[in-house]
């Protein structure tokens, strides 16, 4: 059991997770160096519980050792495990989770399409995959509604498929076309839309989305409606000050920021263990005072549940929750790097737990919601797609040198700024203007 | 019309803008009951509520962040920094996210990032500095920084109602010091406009901010030896007014550029190459760039002194250039 509650003293918050859902497994909590009393826990303890809905618990270490002269990554712990089932989701139906198998189909396909484009030397840069996290991506996105936003990050690009992107934008962004979302000024997963899909476009540093997507979910509720803002960030990226920044504003202000903390192991080279020193980064839910919750990141119905209950609780005015999904980054950083730092049997014990293999195994032979008719059609149906949108992107023009001038500045119109969810509520006015200030100031 | 300070005047432009637009809102660390370290946000809480005045966190990546957020669902927030000098805590929200947005995916973020700059109190290395030339290299940003208390209040109102990422730096050492008639009225005063604060013939001193006054005092003193000088308050820095810049060379054919940052890296370069592609024909004598020393600001009050532009020097560099 690896979602241990931590155990602290002296700490002023206590916070209470909701463990009434019958598929969370309650832990016992168990103070550690203290004489156990009443209940096993001492009184001057104060104790946490995050709710842990995996149905695995993978305990395994990973190290830096020297082998001779070299120094490399080396893999400690149970790695035989069987891959188990599915959990069965409180929520999704068989349309929907069949919905969501199309768009991590969608998502898995349309990477391989861009490694091949990169192949032919047509991609301008690199590659960026999301191998082995299509549920997380499109299952949480998935659970957004309408008017709610997203915030992707560089292997979020299933999720920018959920919201209505579609795989010739993303083709045409790697290849550098006129008509890309940021008509060529900028590449991979770096656009947004704001006006109809409600996606905020990524920066390449990392946790910057967060305190934006609170900003977003604050705007809003001044324009009085709570609504769901979901972004994510990884076992890296979290390492940063602005995560904590961001992540501590929205609990403050209560704002309905959905985290996704993409536990993938690697941030580029860099294993989680020499990223952070809890054992589950959900457990720094507790350090908020916001509900955290584990789930594994390759059964897209733990992702969506979990993610669906973190956005009603957002619409609800309640504020943020952070949502840990473990599983493992399949390929390199980038399609330059071969993850060769990666030791093997790490790929062996992950790769059998595919999320798009895991769910297939869900629809055609546990639940039998699709047959294997249906499901070749259905297969056969995002080739085509993805055949269209690559000849699309292939073909579309690049764009004109002259192209790159203008546009840093919003000017004479281009945009009109009004609110997006309803005027602003306003106190209504008290006669008079600002008095004035004769109060004691820190400098004059 | 009435007698405001400069800080009176940012009050009640951003207050009349409150009240013009709900979109607009104001958040910053300790600026709801508090007021704001300086004040500028008293008694916003309770004409406005919590909700439009926020108090947040110790966290200007967050503030910088959040504001941002709000601007695209067509929010115009106005963020105040205690001191001009953390700006750097939110340097890569400002330049990488919000700068950037416009150009790179179409996103207008309409913002103002606002506070307290500049030395002459004492203030100490945290405490005094005058970021701007930090952001001037950003392009996507515009820069204000205002000299007069009328323009402090038509400037903030531009800001506020620009389509663009506004930073807005307030002269701390002009707050309490000037006051002068501010009409009641609504008005704005446009971004990128400079306006001469003092015609003259002889000779050009291109300035903002505080550095105004410090080349106010200089002139009257000039004008008694015969030398009539001409001051350029360049009001916003980002963009800068080109043509102002070109119009005064024409004019005196001689020009001091002042600014109260330090000298390498410093706007006067910029400026003196703007000259050099837009006057240069016009010029009578070397372009003369008085500007703080290349060190941080110092603490005790000799030592600041030292550092910053004197009236002295301004004297000295005018009586050099008029020998030309």
């Amino acid at each position: 059991m690896t979602a241990k509650p931590a155990t602290r003293q002296n700490s002023a918050v206590r916070v209470s997770m909701d463990s009434a859902e019958p598929h969370m497994a309650k832990k016992q909590n168990k103070p550690l160096a203290v004489k156990s009393t009443r209940n096993g826990v001492s009184p001057d303890q104060r104790t946490y519980t995050i709710p842990d809905h995996r149905l695995e618990r993978p305990n395994f270490s990973i190290r830096q050792g020297r082998k001779g002269g070299k120094v490399s990554y080396e893999v400690t712990g149970d790695l035989s495990a069987p891959v188990p089932p599915i959990r069965e989701s409180k929520y999704l139906n068989k349309k929907r989770c069949i919905e969501i198998y199309r768009w991590m189909l969608l998502n898995r396909k349309m990477e391989a399409a861009l490694e091949n484009l990169y192949k032919q030397g047509k991609v301008v840069g690199g590659v960026y995959f999301g191998l082995g996290q299509e549920a997380c991506s499109c299952a949480s996105a998935y659970a957004l509604h309408k008017d709610d936003w997203l915030g992707p990050m560089i292997r979020n690009q299933g999720s920018t498929l959920v919201r209505g992107f579609s795989p010739r934008d993303i083709m045409m962004q790697y290849l550098a076309k006129a008509d890309s979302p940021t008509r060529g000024r900028d590449a991979s997963s770096h656009f947004g839309d704001i006006k109809d899909r409600n996606i905020v476009a990524p920066v390449s540093t990392l946790g910057d989305l967060l305190p934006v997507l609170a900003g977003v979910a604050l705007g809003a509720r001044l324009q009085g409606r709570n609504i769901a803002v979901m972004t994510y960030i990884g076992d890296g990226g979290q390492s940063t000050g602005v995560t904590y920044e961001g992540l501590n504003f929205a609990a403050v202000q209560d704002l309905g920021l959905v985290l996704i903390v993409e536990n993938n192991l690697w941030a580029y080279s860099t294993p989680a263990d020499m990223q952070f020193r809890v054992k589950d980064l959900a457990e720094r839910a507790i350090a908020y005072g916001i509900p955290g919750v584990i789930v594994d990141g390759t059964d897209a119905c733990q992702v969506y549940d979990a993610a669906h209950e973190a956005c009603e609780r957002a619409r609800r005015g309640e504020g943020p929750t952070l949502i840990e999904a473990k599983m493992m980054r399949m390929k390199g950083h980038a399609i330059h790097d071969a993850a060769d730092y990666v030791p093997k049997p790490l790929f062996e014990y992950w790769r059998k737990r595919d999320p798009i293999t895991r769910i297939e195994n869900y629809l055609l032979n546990v639940k039998k919601w699709l047959t294997p008719t249906e499901h070749r059609d259905l297969t056969a149906g995002v080739d085509q797609q993805l055949e269209a949108d690559r000849n699309f992107a292939v073909a579309s023009p690049m764009p004109e040198p002259e192209s790159a001038a203008g546009g840093v500045y919003c000017e004479d119109g281009c945009h009109e700024i009004k609110p997006k969810y309803g005027t602003p509520k306003a106190r209504k006015g008290l006669a008079g203007g600002p008095g004035e200030v004769e109060a004691a100031v820190h400098l004059k | 019309m009435s007698q405001l300070t400069y800080l009176e005047a940012i009050r009640q432009g951003i207050w009349e803008e409150m009240e013009r637009d709900p979109a607009v809102f104001c958040l910053g660390e300790d600026i709801g009951i508090y007021g704001g370290a300086f004040k500028v946000t008293d008694g916003f809480i309770d004409r406005f509520g919590p909700e439009r005045v926020i108090d947040t966190p110790i966290a200007e990546s967050a503030i910088v962040g959040a504001a941002f957020g709000a601007s695209l669902i067509g929010m115009r927030p106005v963020a105040e920094f205690q001191f001009m000098d953390f700006i750097g805590c939110a340097f890569n929200q400002i330049v990488n996210m919000v700068a950037k947005a416009h150009y790179r995916w179409g996103a207008p973020a309409p913002l103002v990032i606002r506070g307290p700059s500049g030395g002459k109190v004492h203030g100490g290395p945290f405490h005094s500095q005058n970021p701007e030339m930090w952001f001037v290299h950003t392009p996507g940003l515009k820069v204000v920084c205002p000299a007069s208390a009328y323009d402090a209040k038509g400037l903030i109102k531009a800001a506020i109602r620009d389509n663009n990422p506004v930073i807005f730096f307030e002269h701390k050492y002009l707050y309490r010091r000037i006051k002068e008639e501010v009409p009641e009225e609504d008005y704005i005063v446009p971004l990128g406009k400079a306006r001469i604060a003092r015609e003259g013939r002889d000779l050009s001193i291109i300035t903002y901010a505080a550095m105004v006054y410090t080349a106010q005092e200089a002139a009257e003193t000039l004008s008694k030896e015969g030398i009539d000088v001409e001051i350029v308050d360049l009001r916003t820095v980002l963009p800068l007014d080109r043509e102002a810049i070109a119009a005064t060379v024409r004019k005196t054919s001689k020009v001091i550029i002042l600014h109260e940052h330090s000298r390498t890296g410093g706007l006067a370069g910029e400026i003196a190459a703007i000259i050099n592609e837009e006057a240069f024909d016009d010029l009578d004598g070397p372009i003369v760039r008085i500007a703080a020393k290349d060190s941080p600001v110092p603490f005790s009050p000799p030592q600041e002194e030292y550092f910053l532009p004197q009236v002295s020097n301004v004297l000295r560099e005018a009586r050099r250039l008029k020998s030309y």
